[in-house]
Parts: structure tokens; C-alpha cells; sequence
């Protein structure tokens, strides 16, 4: 099984190549052979992850090392189902990248199918960890429009208003998608927390942390609709918010203990 | 005065407006709201980086050059963040303002049309839905009960104790049935490993191991090769305790129950010039009871008793834990009105109180820790929950649609 993972990660890498060919010589066959690749990398790590559950026989969301496929699978599949709608040129190199590096990372942990402590034997937990992660998917995405919105925003004489002005719009519209499952994610967690300890919220380090991000995007969302921030300030939204999900996901599990301690 | 200037100062009193709608506006401005919000996420941030409660202690045991730093913070609150008087202000102050700022939607309905007109109700329903939250949060402080029961295989307790510390009387009476650990099987275990006497004697490279669940008749065993020789010995597992206690008036071994809490097996041995017998415990393979009979002697043979009772004495070091469930009996005039089993993730509720398991002590199996609480504001959190999804499903995939729609037809929705 461990193969497939590997398959993956190396096809994730093969079309960061292509993606970066595309970009530095504009050949349309590099953009397509980039997309066929990450498109195989989704479908290879779906498949990885279907093995898993069906060997586990509970959903392979439990530990570092699962979780971080499964962010690495949102993102594939958040930039996949934009790009049937958008193209950016650069966004498949830059989902590429980070698909790659968080396989990458992934790989230092131990893979082993581990079994699951009780607070963990629950459905929620598939529907809380798939909701969170399908909402870290969408920052993720929208914090790497963010930085390309920034580059080329010190470009600006070289990209037209109305690319920015796209980009402007999908970066807004990841952030609303990662918003609505990050609420989902967090409104599951206090239903399960509920469940198994009899309290919905107990400001443990992560339900904190994720609350902290939840305020960001939502400070952010009340600017977008209310006050018209878009551009630049946006895109350091988009960064700050990302931020502080990676604090969320990768800080609260190393460096502060709570509920959530098992996650690391 | 003049009556001219009596007229102007009474306009003047009309067009300024009162110091109600100045607080209204103050708190439903978009800049007072958010400014609200960053300081709660500002304090959110200073509870998870800073010592809180029990970690005080812990933290200055391994810090002890903090011990003023860590003083100062507890003076201003900053050791109890999310149960200091100044977050519960900050929280009532960020309610006061979702107050105003739901009102100014509710009117903004009114006043918009199409998908703004959408967006303006699912906006309403969100910031409806984040109100009955907190009036949730705030029933279960004025109204809710939470308190921990610690018992044992059957005990009956009729109160716990509340995280003050008090007493919390229940309405009825809990006795606590039985309560069961269960383990993941570790990798090289063989699934029905049941309990089995290891028979030593390391000198003459012998090990024979004799499984409790085989039989009960006198087992032959030998060095290698050397059966039958003065080395043979006749091994026989005479009494099986699962909970090994010596009756203090008789000092006779007894059990005190039937869950393997201290299994011990009395073991005797015959052969090679040797009648002996000695308890063994599974929990304790260093500490042997002799009692000798016949002629006696020494003993040659070391025996080791692994017992899957003992396994879950000692779960924890030897392998995850998998399940810890209390079997619980609500009795009312004596009546047993209910039994149930309550596991994580499976609690169960009497007469409005819900039960949790929570913890166990792993020294001691027969005790369990259930978490008692009643809550009367978790249908209103909920309802909340499904307002929050509705309005923000709403606001971001309705919404959307709508313009998508406009767009694409030309014509305004």
C-alpha cells in the first residue's frame, strides 16, 4: 500500500515539473500533461485512501501522518475542480508544490495502520476531520492565490486588471468554501465533544486555535461583503488566515497539550 | 430666553440624536464589532499560550524563575482567561453588539432586493443562530450541573461532586454494576491466550508452558531429554483465584470476587525428591506463598503466571486500550428503574441527567469515573448549530447561485 503512496507523491512532483515547464516556456502540452498528473495524483491518493479505510475499517483520519494526506487529497482536489472553472497558469505548480511537500512531510511520520483510542471510535470523526480538512483545503488554496496575487501585484505593469481582478475573485471564493467547512468542522467537533465528554466547547488549545481562525476569516468576510476589501489586503488576509490554520493543524499539536494531543 | 431661541434650542434637542441610538450605532458599527471580535481572539490567543488553571502549578515546578511573571498574570486574569470577569464583559459586549448588528439586518431585508435580498437573510440567520450559541452557553452557567462520580462494583451513590468541589444530590440513585476494560490485542498475541502457568527452571533449559484452560490433571515435565530421569516432576495447577484475598480470621485464600483483579493459581509439584506447593500471582511474579506439605523441599521449578485478567490490571503497558465501559443500574425507592452501559462516545440520560464515561483507574478495575451533567442549554446550542449552517449555506452557495444566474441571463434576479 505504501507503494501507492509513493506513486502519488512522485506523480505530484511530476507535474510540479511540468507546471514549472509550462510557465517558463508556455507550451500548452505541459500545462495538460501538469493537469493529467495532478488529476492522477488525486485519483492515486483517493484510491490510497479508500485501501486504508477499508484495511483500517474506520476512516484513516486519526494521526499526522493520515491527516496529512488527506490535506494534501483537498487541496489536489479544491485546485482540480477550480481549474475546471478558471485557469490560472501558476496555481497548478503552486497546488503541485504544496501537495508534494505535505506528502513529503507526511513521509517522516510512521504509516502503520495504528488502532483507534476510544474518544476516536466515533462517526464523527470522519465527518469532523473530512469537514475541517476540506476547509484548510480551501485557505490553503486561497493563501497560495494570496502570495500570487501579491507577486504579481508588484508586477502589475505586465498583468492585466482583469487577471487580478479574477484571482481577486477566486481568493474571496476559496476563502467562503474553506469558511462554510471550517464552520462545518468545528460545529461537528463540539457535537462529538458533546457525545463523548458531555461539553460542547472546553477551550482546549485546538478548538481555541480554530475559533482563532474561524474570527480571521470572519473578520475578513465581514470587510469583503461590507467595505469592499479586495486586492492587496485581502491577499494578506488570505496569508495571516493560512497562518494561523497551519498554527492550528501544526503549533497547537506540538506545542501546546489538550483534548487533541493524539492528532501528533 | 427668547422665544425664538426657545424654538432653536428645541430643534436642536430634536436633530441630535439620543443616547440610545448613539450606543446603537456605536455597537452595531462594522469597525466597533470587529474591534470586539480581535480583542476576544487576542485574549483566545493569550489562554492558549499562557499557563492556565492546573498548568500554573506544573508550569512553574518546571520554571521556577517565572514565579513573579506567572504572579502578575494571575492578578490581571491571565491564568484563567476563559473564566475571568473580563472575558465573560468581552463576550457580553461582542452579544450586545451581534444584538444591534442582527437588528440592522432584520430592517436591511426590507429595504434590499434579489440576491442581496438573499444574502441580507442568510446574514440574519447566521448572526441569529451565533446569538443562540451564546444563550446556550449562557443556560448552562445560570442553570446547567456538572459533576464527576467515582464508584465501585457495586456501590450506590445517590450524589457526586460538583467541579467545586460541593456535593451534587441527584434525584435518584446510581449503582455501579460492573465495569470492563478491553484491550487491542497486541500484534504476536495469539487471540485465545487465555491463562497459562510458565514452568521454569532456566538450569536445566526448561520451559513448559501449562494453559489453565487445558486441564486440570497433573502435567509431566522435564528437562530436554531427560524425561523420566530423576529431573521429571509432576506439575498440577490445584486452585485458580481470580481475586486472590486471605481471609484474615482463617487466613485462608479466598477470592474476593470473580473479576481477575489479583488472579494467583496454587501450584503443586512432585518429583525428584520434592512435595511442594506454592501460591503464584500473576500481578505480583516476584512474591511467592509457600505452604509446604508432605516432606517437602526445596523447590527447583520457577513459575510464571500470565493471566489475561492481569493484562487488563496493567492495560496500560500492555496494549492500547480499546474500550472501558460501566454497567450502571438507576434505582428510584429502591426499584431499579434502568440499566444501562455507558461507554465513550455512548452515554446515556436519566431524568435529565446525562451520564459519561470518563475515566477509569487502571490500578484498580473495579472503579470507574463517570462524568454527571445536565444541561439544559444544549437543544438551544444546537438549534444554533443548524441555524449557523442554514444562514451561512445561504450567504455563500445561494447567494452565488443567484449572480451566477444574473449574470448569465442578463437580467436582474
Amino acid at each position: 500500500m505504501i507503494n501507492l503512496f509513493n506513486a502519488g507523491l512522485a506523480v505530484y512532483l511530476g507535474a510540479l515539473v511540468s507546471a514549472v515547464v509550462f510557465l517558463m516556456s508556455s507550451r500548452r502540452l505541459f500545462d495538460i500533461t501538469a493537469n493529467v498528473l495532478m488529476s492522477a495524483g488525486a485519483l492515486m491518493q483517493t484510491i490510497y485512501i479508500g485501501i486504508r479505510w477499508s484495511e483500517a475499517g474506520r476512516a484513516p483520519f486519526s494521526n499526522m501522518f493520515e491527516s496529512l494526506v488527506l490535506f494534501a487529497w483537498s487541496v489536489a482536489v479544491i485546485y482540480l475542480v477550480l481549474r475546471l472553472q478558471r485557469n490560472i497558469p501558476w496555481l497548478g505548480a503552486a497546488a503541485a508544490a504544496f501537495c508534494s511537500l505535505a506528502l513529503a512531510h507526511a513521509s517522516t511520520y510512521e504509516a502503520a495502520i495504528k488502532p483507534l483510542m476510544p474518544a476516536l471510535q466515533s462517526n464523527w470523526l470522519t465527518f469532523h476531520v473530512l469537514t475541517c480538512f476540506l476547509g484548510y483545503g480551501g485557505f490553503a488554496v486561497a493563501f497560495l492565490i494570496g502570495i500570487g496575487f501579491l507577486v504579481s501585484d508588484r508586477e502589475a505593469s505586465t498583468v492585466k486588471p482583469e487577471t487580478r481582478e479574477a484571482l481577486d475573485s477566486v481568493m474571496s471564493r476559496t476563502i467562503s468554501f474553506g469558511f462554510l467547512f471550517l464552520t462545518l468542522g468545528i460545529l461537528t467537533g463540539a457535537v462529538w465533544a458533546n457525545s463523548a465528554w458531555g461539553t460542547y466547547w472546553s477551550w482546549d488549545p485546538k478548538e481555541t486555535w480554530s475559533l482563532i481562525t474561524w474570527f480571521i476569516y470572519a473578520i475578513f468576510l465581514h470587510c469583503r461583503f461590507m467595505r469592499n476589501w479586495s486586492g492587496r489586503r485581502a491577499a494578506w488576509i488570505a496569508i495571516l488566515g493560512f497562518l494561523s490554520v497551519l498554527f492550528t493543524y501544526f503549533g497547537v499539536n506540538f506545542l501546546l497539550s489538550g483534548l487533541h494531543s493524539y492528532a501528533s | 430666553m427668547s422665544e425664538e431661541n426657545q424654538t432653536d434650542a428645541s430643534n436642536k434637542r430634536e436633530s441630535e440624536p439620543s443616547a440610545w441610538s448613539l450606543i446603537q450605532s456605536w455597537l452595531g458599527s462594522l469597525k466597533f464589532s470587529l474591534f470586539v471580535v480581535m480583542l476576544i481572539a487576542l485574549a483566545c490567543i493569550a489562554g492558549t499560550l499562557i499557563p492556565q488553571g492546573e498548568q500554573v502549578s506544573r508550569f512553574l515546578v518546571k520554571n521556577p524563575g517565572s514565579h513573579k511573571a506567572l504572579e502578575f498574570m494571575t492578578r490581571v486574569g491571565l491564568t484563567n482567561v476563559f473564566y475571568s470577569w473580563w472575558f465573560a464583559t468581552l463576550l457580553l459586549v461582542f452579544s450586545s453588539s451581534l444584538t444591534v448588528c442582527t437588528l440592522k439586518r432584520y430592517r436591511m431585508i426590507g429595504r434590499s432586493t434579489g440576491a442581496v435580498r438573499v444574502r441580507v437573510i442568510g446574514s440574519l440567520i447566521t448572526h441569529v443562530s451565533l446569538l443562540l450559541v451564546l444563550a446556550g452557553g449562557v443556560i448552562r452557567a445560570m442553570w446547567g450541573e456538572k459533576g464527576v462520580l467515582q464508584l465501585s462494583e457495586g456501590e450506590t451513590a445517590t450524589s457526586c461532586e460538583s467541579q467545586t468541589g460541593a456535593p451534587m444530590p441527584l434525584h435518584f440513585a446510581v449503582r455501579l454494576v460492573t465495569f470492563e476494560l478491553e484491550l487491542y490485542k497486541t500484534p504476536n498475541e495469539p487471540s485465545d491466550v487465555g491463562d497459562v502457568l510458565y514452568v521454569q527452571w532456566p538450569e536445566k533449559e526448561l520451559l513448559v508452558p501449562i494453559s489453565l484452560e487445558e486441564t486440570n490433571a497433573p502435567v509431566v515435565v522435564a528437562p530436554k531429554e531427560q524425561a523420566g530421569s530423576e529431573n521429571t516432576f509432576r506439575v498440577k495447577v490445584e486452585r485458580y483465584l481470580p481475586d486472590f484475598y486471605l481471609e484474615a480470621a482463617s487466613g485462608e485464600a479466598q477470592s474476593r470476587s470473580k473479576f481477575p483483579n489479583n488472579p494467583a493459581v496454587y501450584v503443586s509439584v512432585i518429583g525428584a525428591g520434592v512435595t511442594n506447593a506454592e501460591w503464584v500471582f500473576a500481578r505480583f511474579p516476584d512474591f511467592t506463598r509457600h505452604k509446604k506439605s508432605g516432606d517437602g523441599g526445596r523447590m527447583p521449578l520457577q513459575f510464571r503466571f500470565v493471566s489475561s485478567g492481569v493484562k487488563q490490571v496493567m492495560g496500560r503497558s500492555q496494549g492500547p486500550v480499546k474500550a472501558f465501559r460501566s454497567t450502571v443500574e438507576f434505582l428510584q425507592n429502591d426499584q431499579v428503574m434502568l440499566t444501562k452501559t455507558i461507554a465513550v462516545n455512548s452515554p446515556t440520560t436519566f431524568q435529565g441527567y446525562t451520564f459519561y464515561q470518563l475515566s477509569y483507574n487502571p490500578d484498580d478495575l473495579r472503579w470507574t469515573s463517570l462524568q454527571v451533567v445536565r444541561d439544559p442549554g444544549v437543544p438551544v446550542v444546537y438549534a444554533g448549530f443548524l441555524l449557523m449552517m442554514a444562514g451561512l449555506t445561504v450567504v455563500f452557495c445561494v447567494g452565488p447561485y443567484l449572480d451566477d444566474k444574473r449574470k448569465g441571463s442578463g437580467k436582474p434576479v
